[in-house]
């Protein structure tokens, strides 16, 4: 499903070389839910964006989903990411639309049928437990709810792999723990699941597999 | 799909605000100038067209042929590049034409002791020979024929008009072209103005894996929306400014150019005047798009 060998990453800053990944090899198997962990700046959101192919390597080979990234061009990398799903710390809700609009627009961009898209819109949202939201407006809506909405958003096309870059981030404990809730419920479902956090609570309750990232490097590979 | 794209073009239209209003009045100012010039030049291009259909050069005679040699003679004048007609008239069918002209005083023309009017060859030339270079060769080829006293006519003055119609064609097209280059600059604005205001929608279509035409049509399709709006108002103008004009302008153009009326554009120029107004808001909004790419 995803694997990653022996992959670096350099930014550039100038004449500056700063490495953010060094070395980095693992693989997640299709269904997994895998953690990525790490003190802020260890490389954890370099290594999605790494994944949904917002970034190349500087060295060393990325495989999703059967195929090799840094290989791919424009329409391959859109038809990559279609089988992806992305939720960001910030649930980047389009604050102009309707909580129904927002999920619905990915469907309508990607030219979904107008008579499936009621229905599939109600049903993630059903997932993430917010129907009764539909036609709230994103600054009308909680932290929590916005997240969640994010999350309907990104299952809405029915990923095979979720990519989660601290969803909680921005969250207390209790609205933590029901998205955490969501997307063990996503990935119950059959999609494979990659979430990075700092938080050390969430791995603990989650205790999955967990990829530890110490100054962009693969430390610990456990559970 | 169109729909939906087209949707989204409406509400990046809304978010430009003042600033697309401002590129559509830029537009229809442009085309609105454009347009006026084309008619006015149109109008003079009919104008010249009839003058030209109106030139006549005059070969006097020195003796009235023979009856039975008019017809080689004319046949002979015919047979000449840039001639389109050839017309004898005698001194008696001349005289009769000065009786005609003088009127009440034709008695004068009575009293003279004998026909001192020559005959002439009425010739019309040809359209390519309407021109002056074309006008003085035949004048040169005319002035040539044993028979001719004298050659009279010029194409001069329609060869002015003409000028003066390309001048002002030309002009339009100037001013025209000025201000199409600052209309398409205004719609690049309002159109990275949009594209500042889309660019959560962007990421998230990129993000999903839109293919990129769908990211990047309703940025086009606003630039050709606000080209369209333009050149429709272009067009309304000019119609409304021919119907309060035309009227009041007619008179004095008949007496002076012997137009008796004066048109409005042709369809396939006005179609042509929407279609360069519609590209020019979609070449707008497709250079803001092209500068923004990520």
């Amino acid at each position: 499903m995803v694997e990653l060998h022996r992959v670096c990453k350099v930014y550039a800053v100038g004449a500056v070389k700063v490495p953010a990944l060094s070395d980095v090899s693992f693989r997640v198997a299709k269904g997994e839910i895998v953690l990525v962990t790490g003190a802020s700046g260890a490389g954890k959101t370099t290594l999605l964006r790494l994944l949904y192919r917002d970034e190349l390597p500087t060295e060393g080979e990325v495989e999703v989903l059967g195929r090799a990234v840094t290989t791919l061009h424009g329409s391959q990398v859109a038809a990559l990411r279609r089988s992806i799903g992305i939720v960001f710390q910030d649930a980047k809700l389009l604050p102009g639309r309707t909580v129904y609009e927002n999920i619905a627009f990915v469907l309508r961009v990607l030219g979904a049928p107008r008579r499936d898209i009621t229905q599939r819109v109600f049903e993630a949202l059903r997932t993430v437990g917010l129907s009764s939201r539909a036609r709230a407006y994103p600054a009308q809506l909680s932290q929590g709810e916005a997240q969640r909405v994010a999350l309907a958003r990104a299952i809405v096309r029915k990923p095979a792999l979720l990519l989660a870059d601290e969803p909680t981030g921005n969250l207390d404990d209790a609205m933590a723990a029901e998205i955490v809730d969501v997307i063990k419920d996503i990935w119950a479902g059959g999609t494979t699941v990659v979430l990075a956090t700092h938080q050390a609570r969430l791995v603990e309750g989650l205790r999955r597999r967990t990829l530890t990232l110490e100054g962009g490097r693969l430390v610990k590979d456990e559970g | 799909m169109f729909g939906f794209l087209l949707g989204e073009a409406l509400r990046d239209l809304r978010r430009a605000g003042r600033v697309a209003v401002s590129a559509v009045a830029l537009i229809t100012l442009s085309l609105a100038a454009l347009g006026s010039f084309w008619l006015v030049s149109e109008n003079l291009g009919r104008a010249v067209a009839e003058w030209r259909d109106r030139v006549r050069i005059i070969v006097y005679l020195k003796r009235e042929p023979a009856s039975g040699d008019v017809a080689s003679l004319v046949e002979r004048v015919r047979a000449m590049p840039g001639v389109a007609s050839v017309r004898f008239v005698g001194k008696g069918e001349a005289l009769e034409t000065l009786r005609a002209v003088l009127g009440k005083d034709a008695k004068v023309a009575a009293e003279l002791p004998s026909n001192p009017l020559p005959a002439s060859l009425e010739v019309t030339p040809a359209a390519a020979a309407a021109t002056t270079e074309g006008a003085r060769r035949l004048l040169e080829r005319l002035g040539a024929l044993p028979e001719a006293e004298e050659v009279a006519g010029s194409v001069d003055w329609v060869e002015r008009l003409a000028q003066w119609q390309r001048l002002l064609a030309t002009i339009g097209l100037g001013i025209g072209a000025v201000l199409a280059v600052a209309a398409m600059l205004t719609v690049t604005t309002a159109t990275t103005l949009v594209l500042h205001a889309r660019r959560h929608e962007t990421e998230i279509m990129r993000l999903v894996g839109a293919p990129e035409f769908v990211v990047r049509s309703p940025l086009l399709l606003q630039g050709l929306m606000q080209g369209l709006c333009g050149a429709v108002l272009a067009l309304v103008a000019l119609v409304a400014g021919y119907h309060v004009l035309a009227p009041r302008l007619e008179p004095l153009i008949n007496l002076t150019l012997g137009l008796p009326r004066l048109a409005f554009l042709p369809t396939p120029d006005v179609a042509a005047l929407l279609i360069a107004g519609t590209l020019l808001g979609g070449l707008g909004g497709w250079l803001a798009r092209g500068r923004r790419e990520p």
